[in-house]
Protein backbone atom coordinates (compact mmCIF):
# COMPACT_ATOMS: atom_id res chain seq x y z
CA UNK A 1 0.00 0.00 0.00
CA UNK A 2 1.13 3.49 -0.77
CA UNK A 3 2.04 5.82 2.02
CA UNK A 4 -1.16 7.62 2.90
CA UNK A 5 0.27 10.77 4.44
CA UNK A 6 3.55 12.55 3.86
CA UNK A 7 5.95 13.21 6.72
CA UNK A 8 5.08 16.88 7.42
CA UNK A 9 1.40 15.97 7.64
CA UNK A 10 2.09 13.10 10.03
CA UNK A 11 4.26 15.30 12.24
CA UNK A 12 1.62 18.01 12.25
CA UNK A 13 -1.16 15.58 13.20
CA UNK A 14 0.88 14.00 16.01
CA UNK A 15 1.94 17.38 17.42
CA UNK A 16 -1.64 18.61 17.24
CA UNK A 17 -3.16 15.59 18.96
CA UNK A 18 -0.57 15.47 21.71
CA UNK A 19 -0.15 19.21 22.11
CA UNK A 20 -3.75 20.38 22.08
CA UNK A 21 -4.73 19.15 25.56
CA UNK A 22 -1.73 21.01 27.02
CA UNK A 23 -2.89 24.38 25.73
CA UNK A 24 -6.64 23.90 26.01
CA UNK A 25 -9.08 22.00 28.18
CA UNK A 26 -9.62 18.49 26.79
CA UNK A 27 -13.19 19.31 25.69
CA UNK A 28 -11.97 22.30 23.73
CA UNK A 29 -9.23 20.14 22.23
CA UNK A 30 -11.96 17.71 21.23
CA UNK A 31 -13.90 20.61 19.72
CA UNK A 32 -10.88 21.53 17.56
CA UNK A 33 -10.64 18.00 16.18
CA UNK A 34 -14.39 17.87 15.59
CA UNK A 35 -14.40 21.12 13.64
CA UNK A 36 -11.25 19.87 11.91
CA UNK A 37 -13.19 16.89 10.52
CA UNK A 38 -15.90 19.25 9.24
CA UNK A 39 -13.35 21.58 7.63
CA UNK A 40 -11.44 18.77 5.90
CA UNK A 41 -14.77 17.34 4.69
CA UNK A 42 -15.83 20.74 3.36
CA UNK A 43 -12.52 20.97 1.57
CA UNK A 44 -13.42 17.83 -0.40
CA UNK A 45 -15.89 20.16 -2.09
CA UNK A 46 -14.03 23.46 -2.01
CA UNK A 47 -10.43 22.46 -2.62
CA UNK A 48 -10.77 19.18 -4.47
CA UNK A 49 -13.89 19.68 -6.57
CA UNK A 50 -14.07 23.46 -6.74
CA UNK A 51 -17.55 23.70 -5.23
CA UNK A 52 -18.13 26.38 -2.60
CA UNK A 53 -20.94 25.06 -0.43
CA UNK A 54 -22.57 27.59 1.82
CA UNK A 55 -24.71 24.91 3.37
CA UNK A 56 -22.27 22.84 5.39
CA UNK A 57 -23.86 23.93 8.68
CA UNK A 58 -26.94 22.13 7.45
CA UNK A 59 -25.12 18.81 7.61
CA UNK A 60 -23.19 19.69 10.75
CA UNK A 61 -26.46 20.63 12.46
CA UNK A 62 -28.32 17.67 11.03
CA UNK A 63 -25.67 15.29 12.36
CA UNK A 64 -25.69 17.05 15.73
CA UNK A 65 -29.48 17.05 16.09
CA UNK A 66 -29.79 13.49 14.83
CA UNK A 67 -27.25 12.17 17.36
CA UNK A 68 -28.62 14.46 20.10
CA UNK A 69 -32.25 13.55 19.58
CA UNK A 70 -31.55 9.82 19.32
CA UNK A 71 -29.54 10.00 22.54
CA UNK A 72 -31.77 12.25 24.64
CA UNK A 73 -35.24 11.31 23.43
CA UNK A 74 -34.76 7.67 22.42
CA UNK A 75 -32.03 6.70 24.84
CA UNK A 76 -29.69 5.38 22.18
CA UNK A 77 -26.01 5.01 23.04
CA UNK A 78 -23.57 7.40 21.37
CA UNK A 79 -21.95 4.44 19.67
CA UNK A 80 -25.21 3.85 17.80
CA UNK A 81 -26.49 7.39 17.43
CA UNK A 82 -23.24 8.70 15.91
CA UNK A 83 -23.19 6.18 13.02
CA UNK A 84 -26.93 6.74 12.59
CA UNK A 85 -26.34 10.49 12.33
CA UNK A 86 -23.64 9.84 9.74
CA UNK A 87 -25.95 7.73 7.60
CA UNK A 88 -28.74 10.26 7.99
CA UNK A 89 -26.46 13.14 6.93
CA UNK A 90 -25.23 11.18 3.92
CA UNK A 91 -28.81 10.43 2.86
CA UNK A 92 -29.78 14.09 3.28
CA UNK A 93 -26.69 15.16 1.31
CA UNK A 94 -27.66 12.80 -1.46
CA UNK A 95 -31.21 14.18 -1.70
CA UNK A 96 -30.14 17.81 -1.46
CA UNK A 97 -27.14 17.19 -3.70
CA UNK A 98 -29.37 15.85 -6.48
CA UNK A 99 -30.78 19.36 -6.77
CA UNK A 100 -27.64 21.37 -5.96
CA UNK A 101 -25.03 19.78 -8.24
CA UNK A 102 -27.05 20.69 -11.31
CA UNK A 103 -25.91 24.24 -10.79
CA UNK A 104 -22.42 25.62 -10.55
CA UNK A 105 -20.72 28.80 -9.39
CA UNK A 106 -22.88 31.41 -7.74
CA UNK A 107 -26.10 29.44 -8.26
CA UNK A 108 -24.64 26.46 -6.45
CA UNK A 109 -23.66 28.68 -3.51
CA UNK A 110 -27.12 30.23 -3.36
CA UNK A 111 -29.00 26.96 -3.53
CA UNK A 112 -26.92 25.33 -0.79
CA UNK A 113 -27.52 28.47 1.24
CA UNK A 114 -31.28 28.23 0.61
CA UNK A 115 -31.42 24.62 1.77
CA UNK A 116 -29.43 25.57 4.86
CA UNK A 117 -31.99 28.25 5.75
CA UNK A 118 -34.86 25.87 5.13
CA UNK A 119 -33.50 23.23 7.49
CA UNK A 120 -32.58 25.92 10.01
CA UNK A 121 -36.20 27.04 10.22
CA UNK A 122 -37.37 23.48 10.67
CA UNK A 123 -34.96 23.11 13.60
CA UNK A 124 -36.02 26.52 14.90
CA UNK A 125 -39.75 25.83 14.83
CA UNK A 126 -39.90 22.17 15.76
CA UNK A 127 -39.28 22.98 19.41
CA UNK A 128 -40.70 19.74 20.80
CA UNK A 129 -37.98 17.81 19.01
CA UNK A 130 -35.04 20.20 18.75
CA UNK A 131 -35.55 22.56 21.66
CA UNK A 132 -35.79 25.42 19.16
CA UNK A 133 -33.95 28.58 20.07
CA UNK A 134 -32.70 27.21 23.38
CA UNK A 135 -30.91 24.33 21.75
CA UNK A 136 -31.06 20.69 22.69
CA UNK A 137 -29.42 20.13 26.08
CA UNK A 138 -28.64 17.00 28.04
CA UNK A 139 -26.84 14.97 25.40
CA UNK A 140 -25.09 12.46 27.66
CA UNK A 141 -21.90 10.67 26.76
CA UNK A 142 -21.82 6.94 27.40
CA UNK A 143 -20.12 5.93 30.68
CA UNK A 144 -16.99 4.61 29.05
CA UNK A 145 -16.13 7.96 27.46
CA UNK A 146 -17.83 10.17 30.01
CA UNK A 147 -14.81 11.84 31.61
CA UNK A 148 -13.16 14.44 29.45
CA UNK A 149 -9.89 12.58 28.90
CA UNK A 150 -11.43 9.38 27.64
CA UNK A 151 -13.77 11.47 25.51
CA UNK A 152 -10.74 13.21 24.05
CA UNK A 153 -9.16 9.88 23.18
CA UNK A 154 -12.42 8.83 21.54
CA UNK A 155 -12.47 12.04 19.48
CA UNK A 156 -8.85 11.49 18.46
CA UNK A 157 -9.71 8.02 17.18
CA UNK A 158 -12.68 9.29 15.19
CA UNK A 159 -10.56 12.16 13.87
CA UNK A 160 -7.77 9.85 12.71
CA UNK A 161 -10.18 7.36 11.15
CA UNK A 162 -11.98 10.17 9.32
CA UNK A 163 -8.73 11.61 8.01
CA UNK A 164 -7.63 8.20 6.74
CA UNK A 165 -10.92 7.50 4.96
CA UNK A 166 -11.05 10.96 3.40
CA UNK A 167 -7.42 10.75 2.32
CA UNK A 168 -8.01 7.35 0.72
CA UNK A 169 -10.96 8.88 -1.07
CA UNK A 170 -8.88 11.80 -2.32
CA UNK A 171 -6.11 9.46 -3.53
CA UNK A 172 -8.55 7.14 -5.29
CA UNK A 173 -9.52 7.38 -8.95
CA UNK A 174 -12.67 9.18 -7.87
CA UNK A 175 -10.63 11.80 -6.01
CA UNK A 176 -8.42 12.33 -9.04
CA UNK A 177 -11.45 12.74 -11.31
CA UNK A 178 -12.89 15.30 -8.89
CA UNK A 179 -9.70 17.33 -9.21
CA UNK A 180 -9.94 17.08 -12.99
CA UNK A 181 -13.52 18.38 -12.77
CA UNK A 182 -12.34 21.24 -10.57
CA UNK A 183 -9.72 22.24 -13.13
CA UNK A 184 -11.80 21.83 -16.26
CA UNK A 185 -15.34 20.45 -16.10
CA UNK A 186 -15.92 20.63 -19.86
CA UNK A 187 -12.83 18.60 -20.62
CA UNK A 188 -13.60 16.10 -17.87
CA UNK A 189 -17.01 15.56 -19.45
CA UNK A 190 -15.49 15.25 -22.92
CA UNK A 191 -13.21 12.50 -21.67
CA UNK A 192 -16.29 10.58 -20.61
CA UNK A 193 -16.79 11.38 -16.96
CA UNK A 194 -20.30 12.17 -15.78
CA UNK A 195 -19.54 15.45 -14.01
CA UNK A 196 -22.88 15.64 -12.18
CA UNK A 197 -22.53 12.16 -10.79
CA UNK A 198 -19.02 12.80 -9.46
CA UNK A 199 -20.03 16.13 -7.95
CA UNK A 200 -22.85 14.33 -6.18
CA UNK A 201 -20.40 11.77 -4.79
CA UNK A 202 -18.22 14.59 -3.46
CA UNK A 203 -21.27 16.29 -1.98
CA UNK A 204 -22.37 13.13 -0.19
CA UNK A 205 -18.87 12.46 1.16
CA UNK A 206 -18.58 16.02 2.45
CA UNK A 207 -22.09 15.92 3.91
CA UNK A 208 -21.50 12.59 5.60
CA UNK A 209 -18.28 13.61 7.35
CA UNK A 210 -19.58 17.06 8.23
CA UNK A 211 -22.56 15.25 9.75
CA UNK A 212 -20.22 12.97 11.66
CA UNK A 213 -18.40 16.03 12.99
CA UNK A 214 -21.73 17.48 14.10
CA UNK A 215 -22.70 14.24 15.81
CA UNK A 216 -19.44 14.20 17.81
CA UNK A 217 -19.92 17.88 18.58
CA UNK A 218 -23.24 17.24 20.31
CA UNK A 219 -21.30 15.20 22.91
CA UNK A 220 -18.51 17.75 23.35
CA UNK A 221 -20.53 20.13 25.48
CA UNK A 222 -23.59 17.91 25.80
CA UNK A 223 -25.75 20.38 23.93
CA UNK A 224 -26.76 21.12 20.35
CA UNK A 225 -26.94 24.91 20.09
CA UNK A 226 -29.22 26.24 17.35
CA UNK A 227 -26.43 28.39 15.93
CA UNK A 228 -24.58 25.31 14.72
CA UNK A 229 -27.23 24.85 12.02
CA UNK A 230 -27.39 28.58 11.24
CA UNK A 231 -26.04 29.74 7.86
CA UNK A 232 -23.48 31.90 9.65
CA UNK A 233 -21.82 28.73 10.87
CA UNK A 234 -21.64 27.60 7.22
CA UNK A 235 -19.60 30.72 6.68
CA UNK A 236 -17.43 29.84 9.67
CA UNK A 237 -16.67 26.41 8.22
CA UNK A 238 -15.72 27.98 4.89
CA UNK A 239 -13.55 30.44 6.86
CA UNK A 240 -11.72 27.58 8.61
CA UNK A 241 -11.17 25.79 5.32
CA UNK A 242 -9.83 28.81 3.44
CA UNK A 243 -7.75 30.13 6.34
CA UNK A 244 -6.10 26.76 6.85
CA UNK A 245 -5.56 26.29 3.15
CA UNK A 246 -7.88 24.71 0.62
CA UNK A 247 -4.94 23.53 -1.48
CA UNK A 248 -3.77 21.18 1.26
CA UNK A 249 -5.47 18.09 2.64
CA UNK A 250 -4.67 18.78 6.27
CA UNK A 251 -4.64 22.59 6.04
CA UNK A 252 -8.29 23.13 7.02
CA UNK A 253 -7.53 21.59 10.44
CA UNK A 254 -5.22 24.54 11.15
CA UNK A 255 -8.11 26.84 10.29
CA UNK A 256 -10.37 24.92 12.68
CA UNK A 257 -7.79 25.28 15.46
CA UNK A 258 -7.44 29.01 14.88
CA UNK A 259 -11.22 29.48 14.80
CA UNK A 260 -11.67 27.58 18.05
CA UNK A 261 -8.90 29.57 19.68
CA UNK A 262 -10.61 32.83 18.71
CA UNK A 263 -13.96 31.61 19.90
CA UNK A 264 -12.86 29.98 23.14
CA UNK A 265 -9.91 32.07 24.29
CA UNK A 266 -9.95 35.46 22.62
CA UNK A 267 -13.69 35.82 23.19
CA UNK A 268 -13.07 35.79 26.96
CA UNK A 269 -11.07 38.99 26.71
CA UNK A 270 -12.78 40.74 23.87
CA UNK A 271 -16.46 40.54 22.90
CA UNK A 272 -15.84 41.69 19.38
CA UNK A 273 -13.62 38.73 18.45
CA UNK A 274 -15.46 38.10 15.18
CA UNK A 275 -13.81 41.33 14.01
CA UNK A 276 -10.44 39.58 14.18
CA UNK A 277 -11.95 36.79 12.11
CA UNK A 278 -13.10 39.31 9.52
CA UNK A 279 -9.74 41.02 9.32
CA UNK A 280 -7.82 37.75 9.12
CA UNK A 281 -10.19 36.51 6.46
CA UNK A 282 -9.72 39.65 4.38
CA UNK A 283 -5.94 39.35 4.68
CA UNK A 284 -5.98 35.70 3.66
CA UNK A 285 -8.15 36.34 0.63
CA UNK A 286 -6.05 39.34 -0.41
CA UNK A 287 -2.53 38.05 0.19
CA UNK A 288 -2.43 34.36 1.10
CA UNK A 289 -4.86 32.61 -1.20
CA UNK A 290 -3.37 29.29 -0.28
CA UNK A 291 -3.97 29.81 3.44
CA UNK A 292 -1.67 28.98 6.32
CA UNK A 293 -0.76 25.55 4.93
CA UNK A 294 0.10 27.08 1.57
CA UNK A 295 2.29 29.66 3.26
CA UNK A 296 4.09 26.96 5.22
CA UNK A 297 4.65 25.02 2.01
CA UNK A 298 6.17 28.03 0.27
CA UNK A 299 8.49 28.72 3.19
CA UNK A 300 9.51 25.08 3.44
CA UNK A 301 10.08 24.87 -0.31
CA UNK A 302 12.31 27.94 -0.18
CA UNK A 303 14.39 26.54 2.67
CA UNK A 304 14.54 23.15 0.97
CA UNK A 305 15.24 24.72 -2.42
CA UNK A 306 18.30 26.54 -1.05
CA UNK A 307 19.66 23.31 0.32
CA UNK A 308 19.07 21.31 -2.83
CA UNK A 309 20.56 23.94 -5.16
CA UNK A 310 23.60 24.07 -2.93
CA UNK A 311 23.82 20.29 -3.16
CA UNK A 312 23.46 20.38 -6.94
CA UNK A 313 26.28 22.91 -7.18
CA UNK A 314 28.47 20.73 -5.01
CA UNK A 315 27.78 17.74 -7.24
CA UNK A 316 28.51 19.76 -10.36
CA UNK A 317 31.80 20.92 -8.91
CA UNK A 318 32.62 17.37 -7.92
CA UNK A 319 31.96 15.79 -11.33
CA UNK B 1 -20.67 -2.75 -39.51
CA UNK B 2 -18.08 -0.07 -39.80
CA UNK B 3 -19.53 2.96 -41.48
CA UNK B 4 -17.44 5.78 -40.09
CA UNK B 5 -19.07 9.10 -39.33
CA UNK B 6 -22.24 10.27 -41.03
CA UNK B 7 -23.92 13.64 -40.74
CA UNK B 8 -27.42 13.39 -42.12
CA UNK B 9 -29.10 16.73 -42.93
CA UNK B 10 -27.80 18.32 -39.75
CA UNK B 11 -29.25 21.75 -39.02
CA UNK B 12 -28.73 24.04 -36.07
CA UNK B 13 -30.82 27.17 -35.93
CA UNK B 14 -30.51 29.87 -33.29
CA UNK B 15 -33.83 31.67 -33.67
CA UNK B 16 -33.82 32.98 -37.21
CA UNK B 17 -30.11 32.40 -37.67
CA UNK B 18 -29.39 29.24 -39.57
CA UNK B 19 -25.90 28.61 -38.28
CA UNK B 20 -25.82 25.15 -39.81
CA UNK B 21 -28.37 24.30 -42.47
CA UNK B 22 -28.96 20.85 -43.89
CA UNK B 23 -25.37 19.67 -43.82
CA UNK B 24 -24.66 16.11 -44.88
CA UNK B 25 -21.36 14.38 -45.32
CA UNK B 26 -19.76 11.07 -44.65
CA UNK B 27 -16.32 10.19 -43.40
CA UNK B 28 -15.02 6.76 -44.35
CA UNK B 29 -13.23 4.77 -41.64
CA UNK B 30 -9.58 5.70 -41.51
CA UNK B 31 -10.01 8.85 -43.58
CA UNK B 32 -8.93 12.36 -42.68
CA UNK B 33 -11.79 14.67 -43.48
CA UNK B 34 -11.38 18.42 -43.14
CA UNK B 35 -14.07 21.02 -42.79
CA UNK B 36 -13.05 24.44 -44.00
CA UNK B 37 -14.89 27.68 -44.56
CA UNK B 38 -14.59 31.39 -43.88
CA UNK B 39 -15.20 32.76 -40.40
CA UNK B 40 -18.84 32.41 -39.41
CA UNK B 41 -19.48 29.63 -41.89
CA UNK B 42 -20.79 27.41 -39.09
CA UNK B 43 -17.82 25.05 -38.77
CA UNK B 44 -17.61 25.18 -35.00
CA UNK B 45 -21.39 24.95 -34.60
CA UNK B 46 -21.35 21.83 -36.75
CA UNK B 47 -18.44 20.48 -34.72
CA UNK B 48 -20.34 21.09 -31.50
CA UNK B 49 -23.32 19.23 -32.94
CA UNK B 50 -21.08 16.25 -33.65
CA UNK B 51 -19.60 16.32 -30.12
CA UNK B 52 -23.06 16.71 -28.54
CA UNK B 53 -22.02 20.02 -27.02
CA UNK B 54 -25.05 21.32 -28.93
CA UNK B 55 -28.10 19.40 -30.06
CA UNK B 56 -28.98 19.70 -33.76
CA UNK B 57 -32.34 21.37 -34.47
CA UNK B 58 -32.94 18.63 -37.00
CA UNK B 59 -31.04 15.81 -38.66
CA UNK B 60 -28.78 13.33 -36.93
CA UNK B 61 -25.18 12.30 -36.51
CA UNK B 62 -24.24 8.63 -36.70
CA UNK B 63 -21.04 6.85 -35.95
CA UNK B 64 -20.33 3.19 -36.44
CA UNK B 65 -24.02 2.51 -36.87
CA UNK B 66 -25.05 4.35 -33.69
CA UNK B 67 -26.93 7.62 -33.51
CA UNK B 68 -24.67 9.87 -31.46
CA UNK B 69 -26.62 13.12 -31.62
CA UNK B 70 -29.08 13.77 -28.79
CA UNK B 71 -26.66 12.47 -26.20
CA UNK B 72 -24.62 14.23 -23.56
CA UNK B 73 -20.92 14.97 -24.17
CA UNK B 74 -19.70 12.51 -21.56
CA UNK B 75 -21.44 9.63 -23.32
CA UNK B 76 -19.43 9.91 -26.55
CA UNK B 77 -16.11 8.38 -25.41
CA UNK B 78 -17.95 5.10 -24.90
CA UNK B 79 -18.45 4.99 -28.69
CA UNK B 80 -14.73 5.41 -29.27
CA UNK B 81 -14.91 9.12 -29.94
CA UNK B 82 -12.45 11.67 -28.61
CA UNK B 83 -12.04 15.36 -29.25
CA UNK B 84 -9.52 18.10 -28.82
CA UNK B 85 -10.40 21.68 -28.06
CA UNK B 86 -9.75 24.85 -30.03
CA UNK B 87 -8.41 26.63 -27.00
CA UNK B 88 -6.03 24.34 -25.18
CA UNK B 89 -8.08 22.48 -22.62
CA UNK B 90 -6.10 20.67 -19.98
CA UNK B 91 -6.26 20.09 -16.22
CA UNK B 92 -3.94 22.82 -15.05
CA UNK B 93 -3.35 21.74 -11.45
CA UNK B 94 -2.54 18.13 -12.30
CA UNK B 95 0.77 16.82 -13.59
CA UNK B 96 1.24 15.93 -17.25
CA UNK B 97 0.85 12.20 -16.54
CA UNK B 98 -2.22 12.79 -14.37
CA UNK B 99 -3.81 14.77 -17.21
CA UNK B 100 -3.53 11.79 -19.50
CA UNK B 101 -4.65 9.51 -16.66
CA UNK B 102 -8.07 11.18 -16.69
CA UNK B 103 -8.93 9.84 -20.14
CA UNK B 104 -6.86 6.67 -19.95
CA UNK B 105 -8.56 5.59 -16.75
CA UNK B 106 -11.99 6.21 -18.24
CA UNK B 107 -11.19 3.93 -21.16
CA UNK B 108 -9.86 1.30 -18.78
CA UNK B 109 -12.58 1.27 -16.12
CA UNK B 110 -15.70 2.43 -17.93
CA UNK B 111 -18.29 4.25 -15.88
CA UNK B 112 -17.54 2.32 -12.70
CA UNK B 113 -16.87 4.59 -9.72
CA UNK B 114 -13.77 3.41 -7.93
CA UNK B 115 -12.81 4.61 -4.46
CA UNK B 116 -11.05 1.68 -2.85
CA UNK B 117 -7.68 1.71 -4.63
CA UNK B 118 -5.21 4.53 -5.20
CA UNK B 119 -5.57 6.25 -8.57
CA UNK B 120 -2.20 5.04 -9.82
CA UNK B 121 -2.64 1.40 -8.83
CA UNK B 122 -3.44 0.17 -12.34
CA UNK B 123 -0.30 -0.75 -14.30
CA UNK B 124 -2.30 -1.00 -17.55
CA UNK B 125 -3.38 2.62 -17.20
CA UNK B 126 0.15 3.75 -16.38
CA UNK B 127 1.48 1.89 -19.43
CA UNK B 128 -1.07 3.60 -21.66
CA UNK B 129 -0.16 7.01 -20.22
CA UNK B 130 3.56 6.62 -20.91
CA UNK B 131 2.97 5.13 -24.34
CA UNK B 132 0.77 8.10 -25.27
CA UNK B 133 3.20 10.65 -23.86
CA UNK B 134 5.95 8.96 -25.85
CA UNK B 135 3.91 9.27 -29.03
CA UNK B 136 3.34 13.02 -28.65
CA UNK B 137 6.87 13.56 -27.37
CA UNK B 138 6.15 14.66 -23.82
CA UNK B 139 7.36 11.68 -21.80
CA UNK B 140 10.24 13.57 -20.21
CA UNK B 141 7.74 16.04 -18.69
CA UNK B 142 5.49 13.32 -17.23
CA UNK B 143 5.80 14.49 -13.63
CA UNK B 144 5.87 18.22 -14.33
CA UNK B 145 2.80 20.31 -13.54
CA UNK B 146 0.76 20.83 -16.70
CA UNK B 147 1.02 24.61 -16.37
CA UNK B 148 4.83 24.40 -16.52
CA UNK B 149 4.64 23.26 -20.14
CA UNK B 150 5.21 25.70 -22.99
CA UNK B 151 2.17 26.72 -25.00
CA UNK B 152 2.82 24.33 -27.86
CA UNK B 153 3.52 21.46 -25.50
CA UNK B 154 0.22 22.11 -23.75
CA UNK B 155 -1.55 21.64 -27.08
CA UNK B 156 0.27 18.35 -27.52
CA UNK B 157 -0.87 17.37 -24.03
CA UNK B 158 -4.42 18.21 -25.09
CA UNK B 159 -3.85 15.74 -27.95
CA UNK B 160 -2.45 13.13 -25.60
CA UNK B 161 -5.62 13.33 -23.49
CA UNK B 162 -7.66 12.66 -26.63
CA UNK B 163 -5.40 9.86 -27.87
CA UNK B 164 -4.90 7.85 -24.68
CA UNK B 165 -8.26 6.01 -24.79
CA UNK B 166 -7.29 4.79 -28.31
CA UNK B 167 -10.43 6.21 -29.93
CA UNK B 168 -11.74 5.21 -33.33
CA UNK B 169 -12.77 8.74 -34.22
CA UNK B 170 -10.79 11.87 -33.45
CA UNK B 171 -12.50 15.23 -33.67
CA UNK B 172 -9.98 18.04 -33.87
CA UNK B 173 -11.17 21.63 -33.65
CA UNK B 174 -8.53 23.94 -35.14
CA UNK B 175 -5.60 22.12 -33.55
CA UNK B 176 -3.11 24.73 -34.74
CA UNK B 177 -5.08 27.83 -33.71
CA UNK B 178 -2.89 30.32 -31.89
CA UNK B 179 0.30 28.31 -32.31
CA UNK B 180 3.64 29.55 -33.57
CA UNK B 181 4.94 28.28 -36.90
CA UNK B 182 7.26 25.82 -35.27
CA UNK B 183 4.50 24.46 -33.01
CA UNK B 184 2.07 24.31 -35.94
CA UNK B 185 4.61 22.18 -37.71
CA UNK B 186 4.92 19.83 -34.73
CA UNK B 187 1.16 19.43 -34.40
CA UNK B 188 0.66 18.81 -38.11
CA UNK B 189 3.49 16.32 -38.09
CA UNK B 190 1.73 14.51 -35.26
CA UNK B 191 -1.58 14.49 -37.13
CA UNK B 192 0.11 13.11 -40.24
CA UNK B 193 1.46 10.34 -38.07
CA UNK B 194 -2.05 9.55 -36.82
CA UNK B 195 -3.49 9.44 -40.31
CA UNK B 196 -4.75 6.05 -41.35
CA UNK B 197 -4.87 4.74 -37.79
CA UNK B 198 -7.83 6.85 -36.76
CA UNK B 199 -10.82 8.33 -38.49
CA UNK B 200 -10.16 12.04 -38.17
CA UNK B 201 -12.41 15.04 -38.60
CA UNK B 202 -10.44 18.25 -38.65
CA UNK B 203 -11.53 21.85 -38.62
CA UNK B 204 -8.74 24.02 -39.88
CA UNK B 205 -8.03 27.47 -41.19
CA UNK B 206 -4.54 27.11 -42.54
CA UNK B 207 -5.03 26.22 -46.20
CA UNK B 208 -1.54 24.98 -47.03
CA UNK B 209 -1.82 22.50 -44.20
CA UNK B 210 -5.31 21.37 -45.15
CA UNK B 211 -4.49 20.77 -48.80
CA UNK B 212 -1.49 18.69 -47.88
CA UNK B 213 -2.92 16.25 -45.39
CA UNK B 214 -6.67 15.86 -46.07
CA UNK B 215 -8.24 12.93 -47.88
CA UNK B 216 -11.45 14.82 -48.42
CA UNK B 217 -12.59 18.35 -47.75
CA UNK B 218 -16.02 19.81 -47.05
CA UNK B 219 -16.29 23.52 -47.68
CA UNK B 220 -18.92 25.36 -45.63
CA UNK B 221 -20.30 28.73 -46.50
CA UNK B 222 -23.07 30.54 -44.59
CA UNK B 223 -24.05 27.36 -42.78
CA UNK B 224 -24.33 25.20 -45.88
CA UNK B 225 -22.11 22.82 -47.76
CA UNK B 226 -20.65 24.67 -50.72
CA UNK B 227 -18.57 21.84 -52.06
CA UNK B 228 -17.06 18.52 -51.14
CA UNK B 229 -14.24 16.60 -52.71
CA UNK B 230 -10.57 15.73 -52.72
CA UNK B 231 -8.08 18.56 -52.19
CA UNK B 232 -7.49 18.71 -55.97
CA UNK B 233 -11.20 18.97 -56.71
CA UNK B 234 -11.62 21.67 -54.09
CA UNK B 235 -8.66 23.61 -55.44
CA UNK B 236 -10.17 23.49 -58.93
CA UNK B 237 -13.73 24.34 -57.83
CA UNK B 238 -14.76 27.74 -59.16
CA UNK B 239 -17.41 28.33 -56.48
CA UNK B 240 -14.92 27.65 -53.71
CA UNK B 241 -12.33 29.96 -55.26
CA UNK B 242 -14.87 32.70 -55.42
CA UNK B 243 -16.24 32.26 -51.92
CA UNK B 244 -13.15 31.46 -50.01
CA UNK B 245 -9.86 30.90 -51.71
CA UNK B 246 -10.53 33.65 -54.20
CA UNK B 247 -10.10 36.30 -51.61
CA UNK B 248 -6.65 35.11 -50.84
CA UNK B 249 -5.45 34.66 -54.40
Amino acid sequence: MQKLFNLPTLIFVVVLIVGLPFVQRPVVAAEVLTLGIAAVATNLLLGYTGMLSFGQALFFGLGAYCAGILTTRYGLSAFLSIPAAMVFSAAAAWLIGLVCVRRSGLYFIMITFAFNQMVFFIAYSWTTMTGGEDGLPGVRRPMIIDDQWSFYVFTVLVFLASLCVMKLFVNSPTGRILQAIRDNPARAAATGHDVGRYKLIAFVMAGMFTGLAGAIFSFVFGIVPIDKIDWRFSGDIVFMTLLGGSGSFIGPVIGAAFYTWLQETVSQYWDRWPMIMGIVFALVVLFFRTGIAGMAEVIAAKAWGKRSTAKAKQMEAGS
Amino acid sequence: MSTGLQCVSVSKHFGAVKAVNNVSFEVAPGALHTIIGPNGAGKTTLFNCITSELQPTSGEVRFDGHVISGRRPHELPAFGIARSFQRTSIFSNLTVAQNVWVSAFRAFSGTKVEVLRPADAHPEVTATIYQTLEEVGLSRYADAPATALAHGDQRLLDFAIALAPKPKLLLLDEPTAGLSRADTHRVMHLIEGLKGRYTIVLIEHKMDVVMKISDRITVMYFGEVLAEGTPEEIRANAKVREAYLGRRA
